[in-house]
């Protein structure tokens, strides 16, 4: 039993890894202008030091200034927006729990909306940072005001941040937005990669490897608080330092993430649940299995986003609600007895 | 409670009726016109208005483009408030403008538009009548004000231009200069007489009308305002294919196409400069030509929604646009 899902587990994780190479290389080729396959493959190939590019300087531009930082943007955002919202599942034993959970994205919102709106001299993803960690702080203080922090308080207790957070974000849109302006802010609201390009890339990934990873090499230590805080004591963790500091990273990606593409919904929230059902609940699988999954998703999102009403592009966290709210409605029929 | 506020609303129409008793001295009497009754009442976006009793006296005008079609019809004396500006008036009715009372920077709450005791609420888009700005046509036709959207800004099937045309604004003209019972014909002669004088650019080139955005761009598209100043000098818009009148566009296609020009809207909030410097610092865009050799023409934002300054803007343009030279 056990050595017949490490095998599944390691088919699983082989198969994806080349989805996910394969959904780069052909994503690349999608899009609105009429570069053909061959021409993009072959400017990337000639960036990297392989062959000469044929390509126009313009033309050149739109594969490795505009369609690639935004593939690999994509790549790295859906990844850390699955690790994030697998570890709040398991930090809130809430299967309902979402990498915004706690406040962290409203907070996040309103960080990035400071520096958008209000000329703050922060670095956007630092001031995105900040909120989340803001909000994450002002959720825990709030919840461990209530008594022993229990998940349930510290869910409610982030809705109240949350709801605030978001108030004084529309507080700061009402007030500084004149004339038209209101388009630069919507855009990132509701999700959109469509700002991406190299610096973007460079953040999402350095987010990754600076919270993703050691999170996903903590799966150990969330697979004993999945059976909740006293058999994680049991196991010799300390459950309060290390639930601080499992929740600091989620918000330093979840933070990073934001800052680059908005909020955008729904991945973070179904897919550690479709994983789970591919290869059970243990995190030391689940966790990289959902960013591949996440990486996978989300880069499919996003083309659909900008080539299916091209030339015009769609906010992509309306394609991931669109796909993303019905699948969820399945998942949830089928796990009836857990809700 | 209904009771009382019956009664305010009584209080306002009196008040309404006296400021009305109180102002119609001032205000020359309109020489009657020849209009005939049945050009007074008509269908606008949907809502039917009839100004055939008595012309307007106090008007509210939301958005530059109907305080700047009242000025232009010599009616700036019947503003008693503007609101949501989008900028400066040309210098021809600079000093007429800074006469009005600004009501509102952004679109005005109800409640700032009935303490005015307006008779009619002019307004640059159908979105300004809704319950969160100036209050929705029906309840303000409760009130005795009546409203007026500038035809060219309806939205509805069957009211928006299928592709806005100058007879679509001289209408607009028409109209507007009907329900005030004044003439429209020295104005409709003085657009007639300076669209006949625009030069048409026979280079054949394309052109990107870049109205906002940075990651997303929000660009003219082919049924509207832009697409119609863009047909009238020469340009080849290259987003007319989006049959809207403004679009949410993408840069692929932007640098795809590598527009000969760029038409960059200028407003306070979003100067042109700020515009520019998007252009320049996005590696892909860098790299168009028109970017590279600074072909810019720019239109202020007052002047790039369809109105009475639809045909000096098209004028200016083929001005900026016989200067660019394209080797």
């Amino acid at each position: 039993m056990q050595a017949r899902r490490a095998g599944r587990v390691a088919t699983a994780g082989v198969v994806l890894a080349l989805v996910l190479v394969l959904s780069i290389t052909f994503a690349i080729t999608i899009g609105p202008s009429n570069v053909t396959p061959v021409e993009v493959w072959g400017s990337v190939l000639h960036h990297l030091g392989v062959g000469d590019g044929q390509l126009s300087l313009l033309r050149d531009g739109i594969v490795w200034q505009l369609r690639l930082p935004r593939v690999l943007t994509a790549a790295a955002v859906g990844a850390g927006l699955a690790i994030s919202g697998a570890v709040m599942q398991a930090l809130t034993r809430n299967p309902l729990a979402d990498p915004y959970l706690l406040g962290l994205s409203s907070g996040a919102s309103l960080g990035a909306v400071a520096v958008l709106l209000l000329g703050i001299a922060v670095l956007l993803p630092v001031a995105a940072f900040l909120g989340a960690m803001l909000a994450l702080g002002l959720t825990l203080l709030l919840a461990s005001s209530l008594g022993r922090i229990t998940p349930s308080r510290t869910v409610l207790a982030g809705i109240a941040v949350s709801a605030l957070a978001s108030a004084v974000t529309s507080l700061v849109i009402f007030w500084t937005v004149t004339g038209d302006s209101y388009r630069e802010i919507l855009g990132w609201l509701l999700g959109s990669l469509s700002g991406a390009r190299w610096p973007e890339v460079a953040i999402a990934f350095a987010a990754i490897v600076i919270a993703g990873l050691p999170i996903m090499l903590s799966g150990r230590i969330l697979d004993a608080f999945a059976f909740g805080d006293t058999s994680a004591a049991a196991l010799g963790i300390n459950v309060n330092s290390t639930r601080w500091i499992l929740l600091a990273a989620t918000a330093l990606l979840t933070g990073a993430m934001v800052s680059v593409s908005g909020s955008i919904g729904f991945v973070g929230l179904i897919l550690p649940h479709a994983v789970r059902l591919l290869v059970g609940p243990r995190h030391r699988a689940l966790l990289p299995l959902s960013a591949i999954v996440g990486a996978i998703f989300l880069i499919w999102a996003d083309t659909a986003a900008r080539s299916v009403f091209e030339p015009r592009e769609l906010p992509v966290g309306i394609v991931t609600a669109i796909i993303g709210a019905p699948i969820f409605a399945i998942l949830l029929t089928r796990r009836r007895s857990e809700v | 409670m209904p009771r009382l506020s019956r009664i305010i609303v009584l209080a306002a129409a009196v008040a309404v009726a006296l400021s009305g008793c109180a102002t119609i001295s001032a205000v020359s009497t309109p020489s009657p016109s020849t209009s005939t009754a049945a050009a007074e009442k008509f269908d606008n976006c949907g809502t039917r208005v009839d100004f055939s009793d008595a012309a307007p006296k106090r008007v509210i005008t939301i958005k530059s483009t109907s305080t700047e079609m009242l000025l232009a019809l010599g009616l700036g004396d019947r503003i008693v408030g503007t609101a949501f500006q989008d900028g400066p008036v040309p210098a021809t009715w600079k000093t007429e403008a800074a006469k009005l009372s600004v009501l509102s920077v952004q679109v005005p709450s109800q409640e700032v538009v009935l303490n005015s005791e307006p008779d009619l609420i002019y307004a640059g888009w159908e979105s300004n009548f809704s319950a969160d700005g100036a209050g929705t046509r029906s309840d303000l036709q409760g009130l005795g004000i009546a409203t007026y959207v500038s035809p060219a800004a309806c939205r509805e099937v069957g009211y928006q231009p299928a592709r806005l045309g100058f007879s679509d604004i001289f209408r607009e003209i028409g109209q507007v200069a009907s329900i005030f019972h004044v003439s429209d014909t020295k104005l409709l002669a003085q657009q007639k007489s300076d669209l006949a004088a625009i030069p048409r650019d026979k280079r054949g080139l394309t052109a990107l009308w870049f109205s906002s955005g940075s990651s997303t761009p929000y660009v003219g598209a082919g049924i509207g305002a832009p697409q119609l100043v863009m047909d009238t000098v020469g340009l080849k818009n290259i987003a007319s294919g989006v049959k809207e009148t403004w679009t949410s566009f993408n840069w692929e296609t932007v640098v795809n196409d590598n527009p000969d020009v760029i038409v960059l809207v200028d407003a306070t909030w979003n100067t042109a400069a700020k515009k520019m410097a998007v252009l320049e610092s996005n590696p892909a865009t860098a790299n168009l030509d028109a970017v590279k050799n600074h072909r810019y023409l720019i239109v202020p934002f007052a002047a790039s929604e369809a109105g009475v300054r639809t045909v000096s803007a098209a004028s200016d343009l083929a001005t900026q646009l016989a200067r660019l030279d394209l080797k």
